[in-house]
């Protein structure tokens, strides 16, 4: 039987999100292919992922490695390349997250298999699979085929994939691959970022700034704003890179996921990364020099201008009709 | 210690001109774009020249592409790097595997103690250049690194995952590690930096003296084409000078009873 195989990653004790969308994926062409989809979970203490992975799965795989609480790349692809040169799936889907970016390049290399990352399409076609990746900051996308690979391995994006029903019952199969702690690499320790001073995740109203604000001294202007309309400043990546924020007020991917009834994107391109973290807001309103910044393909309203032109008008409009 | 930082020339894509894709439907129109320097490369590049203040580091900064590439090894040359090699072949079309092949049989003629790759590029934006390398010279590897500590023989690293989250590794020497943004701040380069690199000498090498035929830089992933994506439904454009468009937003803004 031809097989699929998905990697499972976990975290805080439950299987990712990103996991439960690459089987949805997987079970979709699964089913064009006449293929079994096959879900394989690595660490220490699998079995509750394996049973929550088996609603989706025809088979799970469970490989039990001691001293791995977390999903760690390097024990992963020992794993993973035995079991993939043994069952020769045509397809690996593993999650474009932090695990799958440090793990799927080095995985591609050992096994000599070609590698398409960050893809938010993944189809079989008569002369093979094709798949479909962003580029240019999500201006472009690209679309890859692979000549005559016996196996293909895909990463996929966040967000981009259905979820399957879970109303499966898949088997189980011990995986059993004894080796010893890497001397070479030692895991030290997992955190998770600390609460600070104000919780962007509890506001109404956001007042984001990206790139666009240009300077440091600029975030003030934002800050005003937030104060009239009530609601507190957040930003994109780029403002915490530069320091001009604390990273407890990054929306996005690495930061934090918000969804108030307004926010306010100030010179924010749209980056998928932050609008993974977004794009539940109630009401989007953009504010970007760029008319092609992606941003406008997902709010409700935009302003296509300069915001440092934008801002002071706009709080003052807001000041005045509140006083 | 020998640190060898890989960098990449991208078109700037972040500013307003609308990307066209050009007759090959595999690239886009570049001519009316500015090229720079990667932004996590030189972040990555930073991290290296910050080494480089403690004693007895040296730096190499090395690239692949054709001449107009040079410029992106004159600004590390002016962030603090020794040397700067250039291999000098057009891999425009090209998938990761085959850039990595390539970066990897060059790392590999070099003293490298750690190697640094930013995390991934502003245009293709694959992530993967780094990790492969990693694994074709057979050293461990670090993705998305937020900090970096180098110790006696080995390294001490932060890596970035989801939500703010880090995990903390400390590796062995020699190893790779793939730099996110924001680990450090880069340095400003002025003009006149920039005008002394000019005077260093760049290496420049082939494929073939690294031993490489076209065989081994083969795609195996095979970009076919370009497309232009469906984009979500626009947004409803506000148009006009601020006094205006701010006026209408106040009113949307009550209308939702959010004023």
């Amino acid at each position: 039987m031809r097989e699929i195989l998905v990697v499972a990653e976990h975290r805080k004790q439950k299987v990712a999100d990103i996991s439960v969308q690459m089987l949805g994926k997987g079970r979709q062409l699964a089913g064009q292919a006449g293929a079994d989809l096959v879900a394989v979970t690595i660490g220490t203490d699998v079995a509750g992922y394996a049973r929550e992975l088996s609603r989706y799965a025809d088979r799970v795989l469970t490989a039990e490695v001691s001293g791995m609480q977390e999903p760690l790349a390097e024990p992963s692809q020992r794993v993973l390349s035995s079991i993939i040169r043994d069952r020769k799936p045509f397809l690996v889907l593993i999650g474009h997250s932090s695990f799958g970016m440090d793990l799927a390049p080095a995985l591609a290399v050992e096994l000599e298999v070609p590698l398409v990352t960050d893809c938010v399409d993944v189809s079989l076609e008569e002369d093979g699979l094709r798949a479909v990746r962003p580029v240019y900051n999500g201006k472009m996308n690209a679309v890859y085929s692979f000549a005559l690979a016996q196996t293909v391995i895909v990463t996929g994006r966040v967000g981009e994939f259905p979820v399957g029903e879970g109303d499966r019952r898949g088997e189980f199969q011990e995986v059993s691959l004894p080796f010893g702690p890497l001397d070479y690499k030692r895991f030290e320790g997992y955190t998770e970022q600390e609460a600070a001073g104000v919780d962007i995740t509890e506001a109404n109203v956001l007042v984001s700034v990206g790139r666009g604000i240009k300077d440091r001294a600029s975030i003030e202007l934002a800050e005003r704003l937030a104060d009239a309309l009530g609601g507190v400043v957040a930003c994109s990546r780029p403002v915490v890179d530069y320091g001009w924020l604390p990273a407890d007020r990054q929306v996005g991917l690495s930061g934090k996921t918000v969804k108030p009834k307004l926010y306010l994107a100030l010179g924010i391109s749209g980056a998928f990364q932050h609008v993974v973290g977004m794009r539940g807001a109630n009401m989007i309103v953009a504010v970007n020099r760029d008319p092609g910044a992606p941003i406008f393909g997902i709010a409700d309203y935009g302003i296509v201008d300069d915001i440092l032109r934008v801002i002071p008008v706009l709080t003052e409009k807001v000041t005045g009709l509140r006083s | 210690m020998d640190v060898v930082v890989c960098v990449k020339r991208v078109p700037d894509a972040s500013g307003m001109d609308a990307l066209v894709i050009d007759a090959s439907r595999k690239d886009i129109e570049r001519r009316t774009l500015v090229a720079k320097i990667n932004d996590w490369d030189e972040y990555a590049l930073e991290a290296a020249a910050q080494l480089k203040e403690k004693a007895g580091v040296s730096l190499t900064a090395v690239t692949v592409g054709p001449d107009e590439w040079d410029d992106v090894l004159r600004r590390a040359l002016a962030m603090g790097a020794d040397r700067a090699i250039r291999v000098d072949e057009d891999m425009l079309a090209a998938d990761c595997h085959a850039v990595s092949t390539v970066l990897a049989a060059l790392v590999r003629t070099l003293p490298h103690d750690l190697v640094l790759f930013g995390a991934q590029s502003e245009d293709f934006g694959s992530g993967q250049l780094g990790v492969m390398v990693a694994e074709m010279l057979g050293i461990p590897h670090a993705a998305l690194v937020v900090s970096l500590e180098v110790g006696e023989g080995s390294v001490r690293v932060d890596r970035e995952l989801e939500a703010g989250a880090l995990e903390s590794y400390a590796i062995e020497l020699p190893a790779l590690l793939t730099i996110q943004t924001g680990v450090n701040r880069p340095r400003y380069i002025s003009v006149g930096g920039i005008r002394r690199a000019m005077k260093k000498d760049l290496q420049i090498m082939s494929v073939s003296e690294l031993g490489l035929t076209a065989e081994m830089l083969a795609p195996q992933a095979v970009l076919e084409r370009l497309e232009t994506p469906p984009r979500g439904k626009e947004a409803e454009l506000i148009s006009g000078p601020p006094e205006e468009t701010a006026e209408r937003l106040v009113g949307i803004l009550r209308n939702a009873g959010i004023l």
